[in-house]
């Protein structure tokens, strides 16, 4: 199946994207390709085999257990693009009035 | 030198952990503004680890299996405290703040990681020209990519900058880059390296492995990162083996099969005949070879671009510039703000592929694309496991082909995609391969032969590749960097 622009903006919306004008018309033509591709798959068959989610041999559903001995609170914040104490800070949810969105 | 032989000199005072890594360091100066495959190098802190090393010799105390190896790190495994960026803008600044189990075991075996090395953006791509940060060349013709996604790893150890790299493998990152730059290259079995601490791509077949020169090497290191690790619950509990131990066994006697559906069209003229005399040095080693047919391994590129991109999209969801990383400056809402800054941080391909698996998992195309995959999977892993039951072994050639030309496949990715054909197979399916060299093609570049075996077998491919090692005679002496 072929990928118009349309439906690359609107999954590329879905992935937190923006593409510029020129990326989509390449995303659309290239992405068409690799789906016509992939869509060979439909030729072959499964059978009755399970979907794939086996674990390695030798593994076990491990408890749920808080880990100890690792204070990564200040290393977390460290990382963080802005913080203020122990939170980090990120842009207001609503946008600003008058802004872009 | 090899790293073992370089290990047991340290151990035995026959030469320093200083003069090793300064050695080391003294080779990356020389030849790594032509390779380009280090992004950063840690002198300081190497030679302060290397100079403990040395204390601790000079005490009595008696060193691990890796003593002063220097040790180049894949840009997507932890260090603490060191920066970590995938290849990536998205990550600039970032510091890892603990360090990854394998690279726990690393130094605790006494190596010495040396700097990180290039990949491709969040290991997507099979030539690390999808790397934000640096061009990496292939040390047999700089004209050449060096293969991806762990091109940094491969090019460092094949140009002599340092006899061990890590690099990881989700489909293929590591074999068809070991194969471009003729150096062995280990994908472990599924579960037998803990991933904590590797930045995630696909979760159900990230597995990290070594890059060396050699296989005893690559056996060496691969038995010192093997094991349990409870904060990656995909890692195996069963014991590790002794993978030096059985090496020089050969192979006398065991069955190595073909198999029906890598037919030689797929191949390039010079990979087909290399791929011959492959066989041929099986045979020589004793080998007997058989046939199987594995019927699905045709769908195994498009299953793997389905699976893989799907948990990609979902693993990636997390760099939004909240947390880490590059945040938009220009940012006024939160919404805004995840949607510039990734915009911003990611590359074409890591955009193209977060499309692809968002695509194969929304409402309406679940079933066609990432249901129907997950089940040709499931499938594909039971028709390996019938081989298996016939064969001891399986082989394919590593790649298609020898090295591409840089910018030669930028443009195509679905050209890229395919040179994957053979190392998809093994990794849908969780089983170990080994790429070692085993040949040149007609312009000079590499060769390499893919030694697959059984779950948790990864000692019986590292023995058969050790015997096709010892037959080829196979030198790594890339003339570029000579």
């Amino acid at each position: 199946m072929s990928l118009d622009v349309e439906e690359v903006r609107r999954i590329a919306e879905l992935a937190r994207l923006r593409l510029s004008a020129a990326e989509e018309a390449r995303f659309a033509s290239q992405l068409s390709e690799i789906v016509d591709y992939i869509d060979q798959l439909s030729a072959f068959s499964a059978g009755a085999a399970p979907s794939d989610d086996s674990e390695p041999e030798g593994t076990d559903d491990a408890n749920d257990v808080p880990a100890e001995g690792r204070p990564l609170l200040d290393d977390f914040l460290d990382n963080a693009p802005a913080s203020l104490d122990r939170f980090l800070l990120v842009p207001q949810v609503k946008a600003t009035p008058g802004g872009a969105e | 030198m090899t790293a073992e032989a370089l290990a047991g000199a340290v151990r035995s005072g026959e030469r320093t952990a200083v003069g090793t890594v300064e050695q080391a360091f003294a080779r990356i100066d020389q030849v790594d503004a032509s390779v380009g495959a280090f992004l950063e190098v840690w002198r300081d802190q190497a030679v302060e680890r290397a100079a403990d090393i040395d204390r601790r010799r000079d005490s009595g105390e008696s060193l691990g299996p890796l003593a002063g190896v220097p040790t180049a790190l894949k840009d997507n495994l932890s260090l603490a405290g060191h920066e970590l960026n995938c290849g990536s803008r998205i990550l600039s600044g970032y510091r890892a703040p603990y360090t990854a189990g394998a690279v726990e075991r690393l130094l605790a075996a006494d190596a010495v990681p040396v700097g990180r090395v290039n990949m491709d953006e969040f290991a997507m791509g099979s030539s690390c020209e999808n790397s934000r940060l640096a061009d990496t060349r292939n040390p047999w013709d700089l004209d050449m990519a060096p293969g991806g996604s762990s091109g940094g790893s491969a090019a460092a150890v094949a140009a002599t900058e340092a006899p061990l790299a890590l690099g990881s493998d989700t489909g293929g990152s590591i074999r068809q880059p070991a194969a471009f730059c003729g150096v062995v290259g280990v994908k472990p079995t599924y579960g037998r390296v803990s991933r904590y601490g590797l930045v995630a791509f696909a979760s159900s077949l990230d597995q990290i492995g070594p890059l060396t020169r050699n296989v005893r090497d690559a056996a060496l290191a691969l038995g010192a990162i093997a094991g349990p690790d409870p904060r990656d619950s995909t890692c195996s509990e069963l014991p590790v083996e002794d993978y030096l131990e059985s090496i020089e066994d050969g192979i006398e006697g065991l069955t190595v099969g073909t198999i029906r559906e890598v037919r030689a069209s797929a191949l390039d003229e010079d990979a087909a005949e290399g791929y011959r005399q492959a066989l041929d040095a099986l045979e020589t080693a004793g080998a007997r070879l058989a046939e199987v047919s594995i019927p699905l391994i045709d769908a195994a590129v498009a299953t793997y671009y389905v699976l893989a991109n799907s948990e990609a999209s979902a693993n990636l969801a997390r760099f939004d510039g909240s947390r880490y990383g590059h945040r938009s400056a220009s940012a006024r809402s939160l919404q805004r703000m995840y949607t510039d800054s990734r915009s911003e941080g990611f590359g074409s391909e890591v955009k193209r592929r977060i499309i692809l698996g968002t695509f194969a998992l929304s409402s309406g195309y679940y079933d066609a694309y990432y249901g129907r995959a997950a089940r040709i999977a499931g499938a594909m892993r039971q028709q390996f496991a019938e081989a298996f039951e016939a064969v001891d072994l399986l082989v394919t050639p590593t790649c298609p082909s020898g090295a591409f030309a840089r910018g030669e496949r930028v443009d195509d990715p679905l050209a890229m995609y395919l040179s994957d054909v053979f190392t998809t197979p093994p990794s849908l399916v969780g089983i170990p391969g080994v790429s070692v060299p085993c040949g040149l093609d007609g312009r000079g570049l590499p060769l390499g032969l893919q030694i697959l075996a059984p779950p948790f077998a990864d000692a019986m491919a590292l023995r058969a590749a050790r015997a096709v090692e010892l037959t080829i005679g196979f030198e790594c002496n890339p003339e570029a960097i000579r």
